[in-house]
């Protein structure tokens, strides 16, 4: 249907109308939370984990370093990382897009948050998780990581023997 | 399916001046694709910076998802209706969908007349104040609503339009539009929209604002 309107009538309405609200019907009514999530995919994201951690150390940043400059939280970048079961936030996901200037749409499917359309993603997916498996020796750094996060959990160990 | 994309306006805040749009009698693939890929991320950060313009970042609902996936059924469910969109820069700038066979007259004059029922109306974020200020273009919804004629006198409806108005829109659908406000829908399932009903001399006089058309 075409429908004839000139440039003076546009912007004389325009005019008019100014910065007025427009929204009609329920559907324009903006989201609001409510604890639902999208249609998600039943797979576990496996490579989004591995994924957005060898991104981070890429750049030479820490988990709280990458949360605070891409404005997510710590404890779920912690959680991306470490659990490939973990479902992350909608939000974090558009951050973290942002962030690395990659398709949200795409990496939304790797997050497992949107069902995939192109199979190829998943593919691509796992084979860059079987394939970004760390196998090599561990580095200084990461050794006296673990040694103290073990000291610490062995004192703990001895604590609870001691008190039982 | 064939679209037909009329010329129109809108007019650029930034610049001050009019820029070349289009007026489609769809909503297509395309516009669905910038719904998902730039509204909604649009209009998330939006709201984001709102919420975290008076709460502290603690006390945002981090756990707790949006509910994009019933805005968007709603919105894909809805479009065996006719529907428009106007796209300006390659970009989908508004929608509408609407019911041209359900729906009958409320007002006195043209009770139980047929009218066009405007389902939806949305405006890009990028071009709402409330959440960019300044906003990018005016008058999407003039032009949404001069459709909405269009397809009434198509119809051989005369111009006789009906719509629930978000409260925030109540301004816009009186003023500038000068319908008739019926007052909160007494169905619970639209509380508290008002119901705005317009009569063929009202389009008339709503084209007729605009000057020569």
């Amino acid at each position: 249907m075409r429908i004839e309107v000139t440039k003076d009538w546009c912007v004389r309405m325009a005019e008019l109308e100014a910065d007025e609200e427009i929204g009609v019907g329920l559907v324009a009514v903006d989201p609001v939370f409510d604890g639902e999530s999208l249609a998600q995919s039943e797979e576990p994201a496996v490579a989004f984990g591995r994924f957005v951690s060898l991104m981070r150390r890429n750049r030479g940043l820490s988990v709280e370093k990458l949360a605070d400059e891409a404005d997510v939280d710590v404890v779920e970048l912690l959680s991306i990382e470490e659990v490939a079961q973990y479902k992350p936030e909608v939000r974090t996901v558009y951050q973290l897009a942002n962030f690395f200037a990659l398709p949200r749409a795409t990496l939304l499917q790797v997050a497992g948050l949107t069902l995939p359309k192109d199979s190829r993603i998943i593919e691509e997916s796992v084979r860059f998780a079987a394939r970004s498996e760390p196998v090599e020796a561990l580095t200084k750094e990461e050794r006296s990581a673990l040694e103290t996060f073990v000291s610490v959990l062995s004192e703990d160990k001895d604590k609870d023997h001691s008190l039982g | 399916m064939s679209v037909t994309a009329s010329p129109a306006f809108l007019w650029n805040v930034e610049r001050g001046e009019a820029e070349a749009a289009e007026l489609w009698d769809a909503i297509t693939e395309q516009q669905l694709a910038d719904w998902e890929a730039e509204w909604i991320p649009e209009l998330f950060k939006a709201l984001q910076r709102l919420r975290r313009a008076g709460v502290p970042r603690q006390a945002w609902p981090q756990s707790r998802h949006w509910d994009w996936r019933k805005k968007t059924a709603a919105l894909t469910g809805m479009l065996a209706h006719p529907s428009f969109s106007i796209v300006c820069r390659g970009l989908t700038q508004g929608m509408m969908i609407v019911d041209n066979t359900t729906k009958r007259g409320r007002l006195a004059d043209q009770a139980g007349k047929n009218l066009v029922y405007v389902e939806y109306v949305e405006n890009a974020p990028w071009n709402r104040k409330e959440l960019f200020d300044p906003p990018r273009y005016r008058g999407i919804g003039s032009l949404l609503m001069r459709a909405a004629i269009e397809a009434s006198r198509h119809e051989g409806f005369k111009g006789r339009i009906g719509l629930h108005s978000l409260p925030q829109a109540d301004a816009f659908y009186a003023k500038t539009c000068g319908m008739t406000d019926l007052g909160v829908d007494p169905d619970p399932n639209y509380s508290p929209m008002h119901y705005f009903e317009m009569t063929q001399e009202q389009a008339e006089a709503f084209v007729a604002k605009g000057g020569k058309s």
